[in-house]
């Protein structure tokens, strides 16, 4: 579009001309552009100018033309010729003296004698000053002289305030005037146009042309557009008919004004936002000029032309398309003529014009050639050819002095001057500058298969000027492409490219990838492609054996093929080794494929296992490897497999090396057939043991090194899963196949240790228990052995109860490990001075001494239990069997133990009072009997204490002491606690057995809350027959400790006290006492009855009620006589206490007595005592 | 004249394409057919709201480049037929009518047994099908 001139590319502007007072031009041109429809102005000084610039030129005559278009007649009128010429007088002028006044008029008629003759149009602007008076009779004699209408006179004044409302004034006289102007112009030649006022039809297109520019000043565009179209058709019209110059000019002449019209009419189109219309235009104009090729010889001249045509409305397109609406808003075509969205898009014609160009290209290489050969005797003539007065016209200019003068010219001359202009001209770099923009625009809207497809077209034009590292580039991504998609012949044809590209470069390692890339391309014969122009030759198997023996010919150093002669860096030698890196997404997996799998998932460390190794190419020949070496992530694995044809393995294993050296027959890898290779595989190494890379040596100087794959998750070749093809397994073993993978997971050796946990039978809450922990070496050699102690909870979480978890019980742990005890701990302490021990409340950490095979090791843990829980105790010991190394693989051994906790002794108390004595208590009568939450013990009254302590576990055991120790010293005074026995001597409690002991309690203050103590209980295991207490806890008594309860001490007002003998004989009249006592200030009355009883008869009174005076005591009296022997109930008495309400009435136990048929004959001094000294147990 | 036919697997593969002129124009044609694939995609993506191209395997025309036509067509399982013309001035019908016959002979071909879906179609009888189905392209519309 740049190489029309500028006049053609905008739409014209009218232009007026200021003449005159040039003081006030500045203003009035810059108002007039700044206008919302913009005047050009050209401004003049002085009168005579004008009269210079409107002078027609001499040679525009009738005769009949010699062109189509004036070169510079749209110039001319955009600059030139002002259609309204605006005389500037000053007032001082117009109203002075006689001689200005003359002054003015001779200009002003020197001005209407110039403009007539164009009939530009005059408008009278007369300059005032701020304060002049006007005479309207100067004013209206300068109008006449002038003759124009009233309103083209305007006064203008040049003071701020008034000058906006005169330019504005002036803009509008301007504007109509400009617009009277172009119409009346155009409406001339338009009565010409129809009048078929023309001698020739070449008239006609220029009066058309001449119509819609004068149009187009007006902004008349649908005008403009109808007489640039009129123009348009009757230039076509005239192709066949013309023949007012040689054939190849005249062609060359309507082609190139048929452009700049075509130009124009899509311009028009365009900025009317008639996209569909611009397109189907230019789809019209292509069409009916794509025919006129012109003469052989300038046919190029054609090309160049379509191409620019293309260009051009690809810029059109493109400037235009952001302020067209969107493409699929519009209908696409219409059902005759339907058109595809890309005619749409700009890409789409910079693409066409790149293959015009190309076309033109070639054209003028053959146009070059054949002038050189034809025309030899270049005279030069075609040099001083220059565009003519007419557009799309050439003419020898002619100098002769200073004139200068024009001929025209003959085609043949014409012929050479183009030939030689377009010799000039560097095509390809064109062609590479509009492929560029057609691959960027594809581009930015994703449309990828054409962006590459331009991308090859630039990369096959950098190729073909030898710029070889950017046509290597743009051949790279083009091929990433095709490689993804799958397309083979593409692919080959790039890839030729590419290869030759490097071959070119010199660059071996790329040269050999693209070769073997190219020779493992699934091109079959079904699909070969004979295609000469590419470097990579024709697509066929042929070729790619071709390619391979080529390759394999370098690399093997053999042979030098004979199309590397001349390129002496393609060398594969001793200093030029070659090494190929093909990894999971190389497009190279298809020469070489590396499938490793393990037979086994899991293998035991030191055990040898079997491991596959598969290889497979596409090659179209076989190859023979050198040698393989298999790479592992424990490099101590790795190893070498040699081809025993090439290397006897006798020969090599002369030579030192690190590696397992293996050998195989033969390592040939067929055309799709898979080289299986099994092997030992063996790691000492725990964890995980990986394959990572097969590295292929063939010939001296090359290797591939090929990351292995687990033929489980090994993806299909990208190209030949397209191919009908044998597809066979890695492995020969289908299910491996499926699951094998290149990891195996190593696992430590089996522990030659045993751990012993020996513990005998439960724990006893309270003591020391040992847990003896013994480690024996049965096969190996512990070095750097640690042992780790865990003590949890059997049901799960930690050994203290949640419940308890408050700060103060936080960290006493129910179950706690309180050391760990060598065998030998205190002698060789020195020699353990390295010996770790860690212990937490259930955690412990101990490092164990080297032990040697068959030694063993022991240590005892103490536990001590505060609460009755099972635990379970968790060993696990580590080692290293082989050295003392930090890194050296470890050996670990975990042994449990759960062991219960129980409680040794279950202590309760019992509280009694004294036999046939009962105290009142208040208390006791007023609460229910059931909710008495403290025992009530009467004040000052002894009260009988039983605790009884029993043997709830399985182990018999020794009871040491049995004592009730009272906390504070408070208490020491508040009752006095009295030992029945003094000592338990050595009390065996078996289990369920229970021990009883016997306290008195006096309370001797009135509280009502009294704390008793804590029953202390001193035991140990009882040692049997069998001494194993040295084992399982250590020698020493355990305190087991029970908190008696709080007991209510309340004084009670009356004793009731029975009295009768201890036993009674038959017939034998007896005394029975009733003693109530009043212990309070206060008289009580007392109401007794007696309720009579069948094995007695009594004499005294049944019932009555007595008063028992303060601090005395009443005694009821009765005589008994039993009638029955054997147990008997004594008559029982009730009481009732008048002033507290409260019925009392002895336990029938108290009022048994037992009758003795005769008086008993044994001697019973003894027994009586005893009886009355341990009341409490014979009941 | 038909000068080039083709079938392009749901990845874009070519599972066929064969070209029925000189080989000098082979390679031209695979990137025209391979180029139209973007249409393809485009129009897939972009579905117009005009109402007869909705649901249809025809694309139509894909897009003209200066000497050929190139036409689409897409089955519901996302396997392409393209079809590259010389000739200017096609009837849809025709072209409709030809991708009618080509799909009937690829569904044949792959539902032989021994193809496996998704592989390039070496069929002879495919082949030989689909050179007859584009020798008679248009001579129905002559008769």
């Amino acid at each position: 579009m740049e190489e029309y001139p500028e006049e053609l590319r905008s739409p014209p502007v009218p232009l007026v001309a200021l003449v005159g007072c040039s003081d006030h031009h500045r203003p009035i041109t810059t108002h007039l552009l700044s206008q919302q429809t913009p005047i050009n102005t050209l401004a003049l000084p002085d009168f005579s100018k004008l009269t210079h610039l409107l002078q027609r030129s001499s040679s525009s005559s009738s005769s009949s033309p010699a062109g189509f278009l004036k070169r510079d007649w749209l110039i001319k009128h955009r600059t030139k010729i002002p259609a309204v010429v605006a005389a500037l007088f000053s007032w001082d002028h117009v109203s002075g003296d006689p001689a200005q006044w003359v002054q003015v008029c001779s200009d002003l008629d020197d001005l209407k004698a110039a403009i007539r003759p164009r009939n530009t149009k005059l408008l009278l602007l007369v300059v005032v000053g701020k304060s002049e008076d006007i005479s309207e009779d100067r004013l209206l004699a300068l109008r006449k002289r002038a003759e124009v209408d009233s309103k083209y006179l305007l006064l203008h004044n040049p003071d701020p305030s008034e000058l906006d409302n005169s330019l504005q004034r002036l803009s509008a006289s301007f504007a109509e005037l400009g617009d009277t102007f172009y119409r009346d112009e155009g409406r001339r030649i338009k009565a010409r146009i129809e009048k078929k006022n023309f001698s020739t039809p070449d008239l006609q297109v220029r009066y058309c042309f001449k119509v819609a520019v004068y149009a187009e000043f007006r902004r008349d565009w649908a005008e403009a557009l109808r007489f640039y179209e009129d123009a348009y058709h009757a230039l076509r019209e005239m192709v066949a008919t013309s023949t007012r110059l040689p054939p190849i000019q005249r062609l060359s002449e309507i082609k190139t004004v048929a452009e700049h019209l075509h130009f124009k009419i899509c311009n028009l189109l365009l900025h009317g936002g008639k996209l569909y219309e611009a397109v189907t235009w230019f789809h019209q104009y292509i069409g009916s000029y794509k025919t006129l090729v012109g003469a052989p010889e300038v046919i190029f001249l054609h090309w160049e032309w379509l191409s620019r045509q293309f260009l051009v409305f690809a810029e059109l397109l493109d400037s235009s398309s952001a302020t067209l609406p969107s493409v699929s808003s519009q209908p696409l075509g219409t059902a005759d003529q339907p058109l595809t969205e890309w005619e749409f898009h700009p890409a789409y014609y910079y693409q066409l014009a790149a293959q015009y160009m190309k076309e033109k290209r070639s054209a003028l290489e053959l146009a070059v050639s054949n002038s050189e050969t034809f025309n030899d005797n270049d005279d030069g003539s075609a040099e001083s050819v220059a565009p003519s007065l007419y557009i799309g016209q050439f003419a020898r200019l002619l100098e002769q002095g200073d004139d200068s003068a024009i001929q025209s010219i003959t085609d043949d001359e014409y012929t050479r001057y183009v030939i030689a202009e377009g010799k000039r001209f560097q095509d390809s770099f064109e062609i590479i500058a509009l492929l560029k923009k057609c691959n960027e625009l594809y581009s930015t809207r994703k449309v990828q298969r054409m962006a590459s497809l331009c991308a090859f077209q630039i990369a096959r034009e950098y190729f073909s000027l030898g710029d070889f590292s950017n046509a290597k580039q743009f051949f790279d991504g083009v091929a990433n492409l095709y490689r993804q998609e799958g397309w083979v012949t593409l692919l080959w044809e790039v890839l030729g490219y590419l290869r030759e590209c490097s071959r070119k470069q010199g660059a071996l390692k790329e040269f050999v990838e693209f070769s073997l890339e190219m020779a493992a391309l699934p091109v079959s014969i079904v699909d070969s492609i004979q295609s000469k122009c590419s470097p990579g030759g024709p697509a066929s198997l042929e070729q790619r054996e071709l390619i391979h023996r080529e390759i394999f010919a370098l690399i093997s150093g053999e042979a030098r093929p004979e199309s590397f002669n001349g390129l002496d860096d393609l060398k594969v030698t001793g200093e030029n080794t070659l090494h190929l890196e093909i990894d999971l997404v190389s497009p190279l997996r298809s020469v070489l494929l590396a499938s490793v799998a393990f037979h086994e998932q899991i293998i035991k460390s030191g055990v040898s296992s079997l491991i596959t190794i598969s290889l497979l190419s596409h090659l179209p020949l076989s190859i023979e490897i050198d040698q393989l070496e298999v790479q592992f992530n424990q490099s101590q694995c790795n190893f070498i497999i040699m081809n025993s044809q090439k290397h006897p393995l006798e020969a090599v294993q002369g030579e030192q090396h690190d590696h397992r050296m293996e050998s195989s027959p033969s390592l040939a890898l067929v055309t799709n057939k898979w080289l299986r290779l099994t092997y030992d595989i063996k790691s000492e190494q725990g964890g995980k043991l990986e394959c990572i890379s097969i590295i292929a040596k063939m010939g001296p100087h090359f290797t591939i090194c090929c990351r292995a794959e687990s033929p489980a998750s090994m993806d299909d070749l990208p190209l030949w899963k397209f191919e009908n093809h044998v597809e066979t397994f890695p492995t020969k073993d289908p299910a491996l196949s499926f699951s094998g993978q290149k990891v195996a997971q190593i696992e430590e050796p089996d522990p030659q240790v045993d751990v012993t946990l020996d513990a005998s039978g439960p724990a006893l809450v309270g003591e020391r228990f040992l847990v003896p922990v013994t480690v024996t070496s049965r096969g190996h050699a512990i070095y750097a052995g640690e042992m780790k102690i865990n003590l949890v909870d059997v049901k799960g979480g930690g050994l203290f109860s949640p419940r308890e978890s408050e700060p103060l019980s936080l960290d006493t742990h129910h179950v706690e490990l309180l050391g760990i005890v060598g065998p030998d701990w205190e002698d060789e302490s020195q020699k353990f001075s390295d010996k770790i021990i860690k212990i937490q409340q259930s955690f412990g950490f101990v490092s164990v001494p080297f032990l040697k095979i068959g030694e063993s090791w022991s240590c005892k843990l103490e536990i001590m239990w505060h609460r009755p829980k099972p635990i379970m105790l968790f060993v696990s010991l580590g080692y290293s069997p082989i050295s003392y190394e930090l890194n050296a693989q470890k050996v670990n051994v975990h042994n449990t133990l759960q062991i219960e906790g129980k409680d040794a002794v279950l202590i309760s108390q019992r509280f009694m009072l004294p036999f046939r004595r009962d105290s009142l208590l208040l208390s006791n009568i007023k609460q229910a009997p059931d909710s008495n939450q403290f025992s009530l013990l009467p004040l000052h009254e002894s009260t009988v204490l039983v605790v009884s302590a029993k043997n709830c576990c399985e182990v018999t055991l020794q009871l040491l002491s049995m004592t009730i120790k009272v906390d504070d010293g408070g208490t020491e005074k508040s009752c006095s606690i009295q030992h029945g026995n003094e000592d338990v001597g050595t009390a065996i409690l078996v289990p369920g057995e229970e021990f009883k002991k016997v306290f008195n309690i006096v309370p001797n203050m009135d509280f009502p809350k009294l704390r008793l103590g804590v029953v202390h209980l001193k035991w140990k295991r009882h040692c049997g027959i069998k001494d194993r207490s040295g084992l399982t806890v250590i020698e020493s008594e355990v305190v087991t400790k029970h908190e008696l309860p709080d007991v209510q001490v309340e004084l009670s007002p009356i004793i009731v006290t029975l009295e009768c003998p201890p036993y009674v004989i038959l017939g034998d009249p007896f005394m029975y006492h009733v003693k109530i006592r009043n212990q309070t200030e206060l008289l009580q009355e007392v109401k007794f009855s007696l309720a009579d009883s069948q094995s007695f008869v009594l004499s005294g009174s049944h019932s009555d009620t007595v008063f028992v005076l303060p601090r005395s005591e009443h005694i009821l009296c009765y005589k008994v006589v039993p009638l029955v022997s054997g147990l008997q109930q004594l008559p029982r008495i009730s009481l009732t206490s008048v002033r507290y309400s409260a019925r009392f009435q002895p336990s029938i136990a108290a009022s048994n007595v037992f009758v003795f048929p005769s008086k008993p004959h044994c001697k019973m001094v003894g027994i009586t005592e005893e009886r009355e000294e341990e009341p409490a147990v014979a009941d | 004249m038909i000068v080039c036919v083709a079938v392009v697997g749901h990845q874009n593969n070519p599972l066929y394409i064969q070209s029925f002129t000189d080989a000098d124009d082979a390679l031209k044609l695979h990137h025209i057919v391979h180029c139209s694939l973007d249409v393809v995609d485009e129009r897939v993506n972009n579905p117009k709201k005009s109402g007869p191209t909705l649901n249809e395997t025809f694309l139509g025309l894909l897009y003209p480049t200066e000497n050929y036509k190139v036409y689409g067509y897409l089955t519901n399982t996302k396997v392409k037929f393209i079809l590259v013309t010389t000739d200017l001035d096609v009837r849809d019908a025709d072209v409709r009518n030809f991708f009618r016959r080509f799909h009937a002979a690829y569904v044949d071909a792959v539902s032989n047994p021994f193809h496996v879906p998704g592989k390039k179609i070496t069929s002879r009888t495919f082949a030989d099908r689909v050179s007859t189905i584009v020798q008679s392209f248009g001579l129905s519309s002559a008769a």
